[in-house]
């Protein structure tokens, strides 16, 4: 049976964190920890920074592991691969298949009463202060701005901004353990943008680097938190490039 | 945060720009690497072969999945592969066409210590922590790692094969990973 556990019993949460970074939590712990990893540890630091210790940890036990030269074969079977398929062809809307990357994907870093997370498109340079969110929603305002709907958010573009914000408020959390990923769609090509989730008021402001001239549309789908982003699963909300 | 191999994080520039080279240099620098610790886990080498290859796959297909500001490039793609074999154990598990794995494993036709350039400027040394490292633990913080490390178990099945509480388990993994995490971070 799933405990709930309190946010301030860091041994317990310790203990969980080091169960999933070595993959080997049971389902109900894992339950209880895709809980903390939505509600809990991305407004704790001290979570976040255990977290990462113990990801890089259990991957540097690999290295326990003999290193094995693979069979001559297998470097060409990957550029037949790689020649068969371009990077970003990606069959549209099939099921998504979740591999999860102990959290080397998700990053969400809370700023006043903001959280966003960075992707490709989002770089670390894209963190959004309160004055950046307020130039968007000038931007919004302005003559020129081109603005569309998607779902509870908008995107927003104008000339000479190379690229585009996506805010929002009011938007509903997404299901324990899952984030929002945001892909960038032009014609079967889907792009990987970044993962987010609202903060606890329900914002959401990420600014991405991504000329809005060059793709067809913007999608969200749900994802399992901390899942690699090999295809988009459902859109829940999509619109065309502002 | 431990600090990145500036050489990783310039090949893993170059695999954003699309960059065939860099893949391969990538390769060659994780592949051996990826490919002991997923045999290790898998005991088979097609299936072995089947991990390296879905890791570097996803790698080249989404370069973009390594976020730089979260930690070394080694601990990303490590973990990926380790996902990915730890996925297929179960897998086959479940489909029950894994025999006892310990019991059958297939002797490797050129198993080799690595004993490249890559091997003695790099990773080598980490490896050399890393064992070390591991040298300092219990005898039973050991064993649970292994068991859920190399074997793909969860700690509930741990604690069943070892007729321990659930608890202790998760007392002996985390006493071992803060143990692991002190001597590693003094290392980097």
């Amino acid at each position: 049976m799933t405990t709930t556990v309190p946010p301030s019993d860091h041994e317990t949460i310790d203990a969980l964190l080091a169960g999933y970074a070595l993959r080997s939590l049971g389902p109900d712990d894992a339950t209880e920890l895709d809980r903390l990893l939505t509600d809990h540890v991305p407004a704790c630091g001290e979570c976040r920074t255990t977290l990462d210790a113990f990801a890089a940890i259990a991957a540097d036990l690999a290295l326990d592991a003999p290193p094995v030269t693979p069979p001559e074969t297998l470097l060409p079977r990957l550029h037949q691969q790689l020649e068969a398929r371009s990077r970003w062809s990606l069959p549209r809307w099939e099921p998504t298949r979740v591999v999860a990357v102990a959290a080397s994907v998700m990053i969400v870093a809370g700023l006043g009463g903001l959280a966003l997370s960075r992707g490709a498109g989002v770089p670390a340079g894209a963190t959004l202060s309160a004055a950046d969110i307020s130039q968007a929603q000038e931007f919004a305002a302005q003559p020129d701005a081109t603005s569309v709907e998607m779902g509870p958010l908008t995107e927003v573009s104008a000339p000479g901004l190379g690229g585009f914000y996506v805010i929002g408020e009011g938007v509903a959390p997404p299901p324990p353990g899952s984030v929002y990923r945001l892909w960038a769609v032009q014609g079967d090509v889907a792009r990987y943008l970044g993962d987010f989730v609202p903060s606890p008021s329900g914002v959401v402001a990420l600014q991405v680097f991504v000329d809005p001239s060059a793709i067809d549309r913007v999608i969200v789908t749900i994802e399992r938190a901390g899942s690699f982003p090999t295809s988009p699963g459902a859109p829940i909300w999509q619109a065309g490039a502002a | 945060m431990p600090p990145d191999d500036p050489d990783d994080l310039a090949l893993h520039r170059r695999l954003v720009s699309g960059d065939r080279d860099a893949f391969d240099d990538l390769y060659r620098r994780y592949a051996p690497t990826a490919y002991g610790v997923a045999y290790r886990l898998v005991g088979q080498q097609l299936l072995a072969q089947d991990v390296v290859h879905d890791a570097f796959l996803a790698l080249w297909r989404v370069p973009e999945a390594f976020d730089p500001t979260r930690g070394a490039f080694r601990t990303f793609f490590l973990s990926l592969v380790h996902h990915r074999a730890v996925d297929t154990i179960r897998r086959e598990e479940r489909l029950r066409a894994r025999t006892e794995r310990a019991a059958n494993l297939e002797p490797l036709v050129d198993e080799d210590p690595a004993d490249t350039v890559t091997e003695r400027s790099y990773l080598g040394i980490r490896r050399t922590q890393v064992r070390s490292a591991l040298d300092e633990l219990s005898a039973d913080q050991r064993r649970v790692l292994e068991m859920a490390y190399d074997e793909g178990k969860t700690q509930v099945r741990i604690a069943r094969e070892l007729g321990i509480p659930l608890g202790t388990v998760k007392t002996r993994t985390l006493a071992a990973m803060r143990k692991l995490r002190t001597l590693l971070e003094d290392d980097e």
